[in-house]
């Protein structure tokens, strides 16, 4: 009796007619401000509730958001965008340029300490207001008309469109900033753009959106509210996908894959994924410092296949190159032994280990250090299994804390190597290319090659698309040349997707805003 | 007894005064910092974070600043989730983990107590055996196995119950949390009511009762309930302090707003008054959870006086 | 005489342990009639507790009795417990040994009594606290109607006794039976509760049995006396029978071990008199005159939180102003009734507390201002024995660690061998094997426990021991052993002891001289033979009278003018005389004036009056 009730309690809402989407959204999101957010979690949902000037497609192509058209210069340096006439703010107020340059120079503000102020690093004096060199108002973001804003940058920039459809790029609204401060975003409060506005947040627990009905484009809009459950623990939203409580799940737990591709494989979506997961070397330091043999040969004794296939076993593919294939039409060059037999492989891999002067009986003394996860333990172990049969090498692993590693590998502190990985912050090589640089903050090895530099550089003055490709090739081909790092492998985005949610589709960055899906009306396809 | 309150309130600042200073060095030895991540932030633009939380202060002053924000209440803004305070997400979450932790807590309580008595009064019996067996599994199963093994049969096959989340605030949603955050605790209940309930069983006035021709029933209901209950009691005041502070496993598998993760998350981010913030709050909490339980066993064993 | 209210024969009661089974009682039979008194002697182990227990269907889980026990009737053994229920409480009650923890220290005097009425006679609760009310009256407890709402810890060991009691005539049942109801209290409360107990058996017509190992107690209550060892009964009779013309050679051995205080009985009757006479103390050599230990107006006061909020806190004077000097070889008894700072003397004496005030000089140095160095070689000439011989020593020590442990403060450069060779000829000497080395204390007998500590405080030669209830615990013929064991250490070592009891014929047995302390005074110090035979305090006077005599004659004649009421607090203590609220010679002057110890004949005692009674 008593369990009748509950399970009368525990029935799903189906009693109004409102089309609900229910999505897994892995972490809690950190902020729902435009420029306090870095995570994923906090950029899907952005992604749904507002937009930028530019916007792209399910499948990631760029498209017309808020400005409808836009021309760029032939020396690339200029942009006008045109603004749509039916743009609105959530409550109806129309969007103007004005609102753009505000949260232009609201973004680069040192005051407002936006983790993605970088993203406007391309236009003029952006950097030195960064830094506090500068007011604001020279932001060189300006307003033509109401309908039409100009940008001008100090560098031609490929991909400079795509950042414009980050969601750290997207309006805030002055007035509600300006009321309410750091706390204007939130439900109430929180003016947005998009095709979804916030309607309720419970901090660890959900974020709620409903349909924007000011929304230029609303009428494409199928879903009428959103919500988006933190759930960082990826058994428990598996759980709850099996018991129909989700729709979409943020990822699938790990070494499920296999299970599940057997037992929903229409449900699973797997998708390559623009990230790479690495070794990195210490290049600051012995045994690797000047040493190129030695850290090829390592390369080479790791067997990706195995790694991919039978350590981890969810679909990723095995890394060879830095930049992972596809990357907005980009191929990364060859590294060459890709398509060895594995015993040629170990062999060259012997053969430099020698080279570099070692022998089964005298090894480099290194560790290889690694945040606490149990999927990066596997493949350390398995690493360290390797070069232990390949070439009598013995490594120790070392485990800590991810902050705690972070902070000696910045400190160049790491004895030997260390597990790290690159996420593309947007769909354009440069992403992956820029790491490597000297001068970047994200170059962990202390990788430091003036030709590879130079060659950057030279792709940034390129503008022929083709020719830029061309160079950021001959880049990265010298970097793998050198080994500054062990490419693993390459990430696949991994979801659960309902049979009864439509539009889905795969996105090299792994983005998928719910107004692109609808619900299929009959059936109930979740298992 | 009000000099005995006042007495203990003001021991309790010293004792929390180290705490906040222990907590507050701790934090920032710890490597790293609150906004280290992968993609390693411009100078320019970590330099403004530091500064817009001061981080670019001496730590002295630092400490200075959050005392004297503390003493006004204002547990500062999250380092974290940064469109909120610590206190914010506190006053958010506490209900949240009060209603889980105290159901859990009144579950464990009833059911640990009567299942301990059971076991006291059946001493080495099957039924002895059996509660006690459950009890120690109940204890040895780890909580992020047994949830997600009670969320498989009751939400996904049966689907008499949802799998997580607070949905409406409805009972359905929280039965199976309370239940998985109580089994632990009904265990240990059950095995420190049945150790105290058999010596209390043993004693001389237990004794005298039996000889007064009571009932088995009446002699475990009046004579010898109430004593067997003080070591429960004082388990129980700890205990419910950190039930009622959340569990950050529990939290994760049902998708519960608590106070939980954040201890945990906290401590792994970096967000350094987030972690000051619920330590210092689980502090207070232990503190006052402990002076209740004194007045309890006060109330509860006539010859403490105080 | 009719049919006997309890017949009961070939009781055997036996428990399974893992050793195989055990006979605690072994074919036992007597029979009880309505208003007799029996009168069950024994020592610990010879099964006396368990026949009764056995009787009431309250036997440990693993206990199991055969045979028959008829009550009016009704045969108990084998009944089920809610059968029992129907005559425990109501026509059999039973009262305790320790009424602090036989009563519930967590439930008020009224809840816990009238929780048998409300069972048994369905009265409602208001009816039932007007019957315990009254009871309490009957059992002579003043202020009856207030002690309902009262805890047990708030009353006095006498008090609690008297509620006991009052709980087991609830029902008026027709047969009482007393566990040793008087053995953890005082003598004087003892002969309170003897006296009550006396009164109420005429009052309500019940049937008695005692249980106890005191023969001094049989003597004055009892109408007939079985005398069990080893679960068996060596010889039943009446008293008279028993005690003038025992048959039975282990009846004589346990008469022949209590010691007595009257010097004036019949010698010709009992020849195990003249045993005791001749095991008494020898005078001790006065030929030097050196003090050992002088202790000069030594006080020491406790303070104690106020009763309210803001009240200052009390001084509690556990010790107040108490001097006397101890000469080598010579044993100083202590005696009074819980709480008059007899315990608090010693450690007071051993500096085991703060002193308030005055002296204590050993061989006339002053503990006081001694450094902790030289304060600890004077220690090692004083050592303490405990009075529980199993929670003073160690459980997770080895008897040899136990015993050389002083020699680590003491004499810490002593290698393994010789503190092996000074532990076997310390045990020898306590009279244990030297094999018990190797031995932990769960492993011996109270009375080897208690040898234990004996060595353990002999190992460091010290000149003077501090027994502090040394035998309390102890059954009384291992009490004796005890005692002639401390006599005869004393005699070769030239000892001095301060002997510590509340067991006045202890006492008399072992000291020289005796000090009668009353609320941290001293009231009368005398030699042995002065004090007991003519003692001059009034306070004195009582505590002897109160010992309960083992010879049915001198009890019979025993007038019941006892010593009233219980000890005041010493926190608020009388006026003047301490004394003076229960003296029943006090005079205004007593009130006004405090005594001084003043010398009478041989004796130093403290009474104004004491020429005038």
């Amino acid at each position: 009796m008593l369990l009748s009730v509950l399970a009368a309690c525990g029935t799903p809402d189906s009693t109004d007619h409102t089309s609900r989407l229910l999505r897994g959204n892995g972490a809690e999101p950190e902020s729902l401000d435009p420029h306090a957010v870095r995570s994923e979690a906090a950029g899907n949902i952005l992604r749904d509730i507002g937009e930028g000037l530019v916007s792209f497609t399910a499948d990631g192509r760029i498209v017309a958001g808020v400005a409808e058209s836009w021309t760029i210069s032939p020396d690339g340096l200029e942009y006008e965008f045109l603004l749509r006439p039916d743009a609105r703010w959530s409550n109806g107020d129309p969007i103007t340029a004005d609102d753009f340059v505000y949260s232009f120079r609201r973004l680069a503000d040192p005051g407002t300490a936006a983790f993605y102020a970088s993203l406007l690093g391309a236009i003029v004096n952006a950097e030195a207001i960064t830094r506090g060199e500068m007011p604001p108002e020279r932001l060189a973001v300006t307003v033509l008309d109401d309908g039409r804003l100009h940008i001008r940058l100090k560098q031609a920039t490929a991909y400079f469109l795509q950042l414009l459809s980050f969601p750290s790029t997207y309006p805030v609204h002055r007035d509600s900033v300006e009321r309410y401060g750091t706390d204007f975003a939130r439900p109430g409060r929180l003016l947005s753009n998009g095709a979804y506005r916030l309607q309720e947040r419970v901090v660890g627990s959900h974020v709620k959106l409903t349909r924007n009905p000011f929304y230029w484009n609303d009428a494409q809009t199928r879903i009428d509210e959103v919500i988006f459950y933190a759930l960082p623990d990826n058994m428990a939203e598996l759980l709850r996908f099996r018991a129909g409580e989700l729709d979409i799940t943020s990822a699938i737990p790990a070494g499920s894959f296999a299970r599940l591709n057997r037992d929903m494989p229409a449900l699973l979506r797997v998708a390559p994924y623009l990230a790479t997961y690495y070794l990195g070397f210490n290049l600051h330091r012995e045994p690797f410092a000047g040493n190129r043999s030695l850290r090829r040969a390592l390369s080479l004794a790791i067997d990706r296949e195995v790694i991919t296939q039978r350590v981890l076993g969810n679909g990723e593919q095995p890394a060879y190159s830095w930049t992972p294939p596809g990357i907005n039409g980009y191929l990364p060059p060859p590294v060459g032994y890709e398509q060895w037999p594995p015993g040629q492989r170990l062999a060259e891999a012997r053969r430099l280990y020698r080279e570099a002067g070692y022998g089964p009986e005298n090894g480099p003394e290194m560790e290889l250090r690694f945040n606490t996860s149990e999927a990066h333990q596997r493949i350390a172990v398995a690493v360290q299994a390797m070069w232990k049969e390949a070439l009598g090498l013995e490594v120790t692993l070392v485990q800590e804390e991810f902050r705690v590693m972070l902070q000696k590998i910045r400190g160049g502190q790491v004895n030997g190597l260390f597990r790290s990985s690159w996420i593309a912050d947007y769909d354009d090589p440069l992403t992956f290319a820029e790491v490597l640089a000297s001068d970047s903050a994200t170059n962990m090895t202390g990788y430091n090659n003036p030709e590879y530099d130079s060659l950057l550089e030279k792709a940034a003055q390129e503008h022929n698309a083709t020719k830029r490709y061309a160079l950021l090739e001959k880049a990265e081909a010298l970097a793998m040349e050198d080994v500054p790092l062990i490419p693993v492998y390459h990430y696949v985005s991994k979801h659960l997707v309902a049979s009864r949610v439509g539009g889905w589709q795969d996105h090299a960055l792994d983005y998928h805003m719910s107004k692109d899906l609808f619900l299929i009306p009959e059936g109930d396809g979740r298992q | 007894m009000i000099r005995y309150a006042i007495q203990r309130f003001l021991g309790a600042i010293p004792t929390l005064l180290i705490l906040i200073a222990l907590a507050f060095i701790m934090i920032r030895v710890a490597p790293g910092g609150p906004f280290d991540a992968e993609k390693q932030l411009l100078p320019e633009i970590e330099a403004n974070l530091r500064a817009a939380y001061h981080l670019d202060e001496p730590l002295v002053q630092q400490f200075g600043r959050y005392l004297y924000a503390l003493i006004q209440g204002d547990f500062g803004p999250s380092f974290q989730y940064r469109d909120h305070t610590v206190t914010e997400l506190i006053m958010d979450g506490f209900p949240v983990s009060l209603r889980l932790g105290g159901l859990a807590m009144l579950l464990a309580l009833i059911v640990g107590v009567s299942l301990g008595t059971l076991a006291a009064f059946r001493q080495n019996t099957p039924t002895d055996y059996t509660v006690m067996g459950v009890a120690m599994t109940g204890i040895s199963i780890p909580n992020f196995v047994m949830a997600p093994l009670m969320i498989l049969l009751f939400a996904v096959y049966l689907k008499w119950l949802p799998a997580g989340g607070l949905g409406d605030g409805g009972i359905a949603n929280l039965v199976l949390p309370v239940i998985a955050l109580a089994l632990p605790q009904i265990a240990y209940v059950a095995r420190l009511t049945r150790g105290s309930m058999i010596e209390v069983l043993r004693s001389n006035f237990i004794r005298t009762a039996s000889a007064q021709g009571l009932p088995m029933r009446t002699v475990i209901v009046q004579h010898a309930l109430k004593p067997a209950l003080l070591p429960v009691i004082s388990y129980i005041g700890p205990a419910t302090a950190a039930i009622i502070t959340g569990s950050v496993v529990i939290e994760q598998i049902f998708g519960v707003p608590g106070l939980g993760r954040y201890f945990v998350q906290g401590a792994l981010n970096r967000d350094y008054t987030l972690v000051m913030g619920v330590v210092v709050f689980y502090g207070v909490l232990i503190i006052s959870f402990n002076f209740l339980v004194d007045l309890l066993y006060g109330w509860l064993d006539p010859r403490v006086k105080y | 005489m009719g049919n006997p209210l309890l017949q009961v024969s070939g009781l055997n009661v036996t428990f399974a342990t893992n050793d195989g089974a055990v006979n605690a009682v072994r074919d036992l039979g007597f029979e009880i009639s309505r208003g007799e008194t029996l009168g069950i002697v024994g020592e610990s182990g010879s099964g006396k507790s368990q026949t009764v227990l056995a009787l009431m269907g309250l036997l440990a889980d693993n206990g199991q009795a055969q045979g028959s026990a008829s009550f009016d009737g009704q045969q108990l053994l084998g009944l089920s417990s809610d059968e029992l229920n129907r005559i425990r409480g109501t026509r059999i009650s039973m009262i305790f040994q320790d009424p602090m923890t036989s009563l519930n220290p967590f439930l008020k005097i009224g809840r816990q009594m009238s929780l048998v009425l409300t069972q048994h006679q369905g009265l409602s609760r208001r009816a039932a606290m007007k019957q315990c009310a009254d009871m309490l009256d009957a059992v002579h407890i003043p202020e009856a109607q207030r002690r309902l709402s009262m805890y047990p810890h708030e009353l006095s060991g006498g008090m609690r006794q008297r509620v006991m009691i009052a709980s087991a005539l609830l029902c008026r049942p027709a047969l009482l039976i007393a566990d040793e109801p008087t053995t953890a209290l005082d003598v004087t409360v003892q002969a309170q509760i003897l006296g009550l107990m006396r009164e109420l058996r005429t009052d309500f017509d019940t049937a008695t049995i005692l249980i106890t190992h005191d023969l001094g107690v049989v003597a004055g209550l009892c109408d007939r006396v079985i005398v069990m060892r080893d679960g068996r009964c060596r010889e039943a009779g009446t008293v008279d029978q028993i005690f003038y013309r025992p048959a039975d050679e282990y009846t004589r051995e346990l008469l022949a071990a209590v010691p007595r205080l009257d010097f004036e009985r019949p010698q010709a009757e009992v020849t195990a008199v003249d045993l005791v006479v001749a095991q008494e103390q020898p005078p001790a050599k006065k030929n030097d005159r050196v003090i050992l230990l002088q202790v000069d107006s030594l006080q020491v006061f406790f303070k104690v939180p106020g009763p309210g909020i803001f009240s200052a806190s009390q001084t509690l004077k556990a010790v107040d102003g108490v001097s006397f000097g101890l000469v080598p070889g010579e044993t100083l008894g202590v005696v009074g009734e819980s709480g008059c700072g007899k315990s608090t003397l010693a450690r007071g004496i051993l500096r085991l507390v703060d002193v308030t005030g005055g002296r204590v000089c050993m061989l006339g140095r002053d503990l006081g201002v001694m450094d902790d160095n030289a304060l600890k070689e004077a220690r090692s000439d004083m050592q303490i024995i405990f009075q529980d011989p199993f929670a003073s020593l160690n459980p997770r020590m080895m008897v040899r660690d136990i015993v050389a442990e002083p020699l680590q403060t003491h004499q810490p450069d002593l290698d393994g061998a010789a503190v092996n060779g000074k532990v076997v000829r310390m045990l020898q000497r306590v009279g244990l094997e030297p094999g018990h080395m190797n031995r932990y204390p769960h492993e011996f007998s109270g009375g080897q426990c208690q040898r234990i500590g004996i060595a353990r405080a002999l190992i460091v030669e010290p000149r003077l021991i501090l027994c502090d209830e040394p035998v309390s615990a102890l059954d009384v013929s291992i009490q004796a052993q005890i005692v002639d064991l401390l006599m005869e250490l004393q005699a070769s070592l030239d000892l001095s002891l301060i002997f510590i009891a509340h067991d006045l014929a202890v006492v008399q047995q072992i000291s020289h001289r005796v000090m009668v302390m009353y609320l941290g005074r001293v009231v009368e110090v005398a030699d042995r033979y002065s004090l007991y035979a003519h003692p001059k305090h009034p306070y004195t006077r009582a505590l002897i009278e109160a010992v309960p005599i083992a010879d049915p004659e001198i009890e019979r004649r025993k007038s019941s003018t006892g010593l009233e009421g219980d000890v005041p607090s010493p926190l608020d203590p009388p006026s003047g005389c301490a004394f003076r609220t229960r003296c029943r010679y006090a005079a205004e002057r007593c009130a006004l004036e405090r005594p001084r110890l003043r010398m009478v004949d041989e004796t130093a005692v403290a009474c104004h009056r004491v020429g005038e009674i």
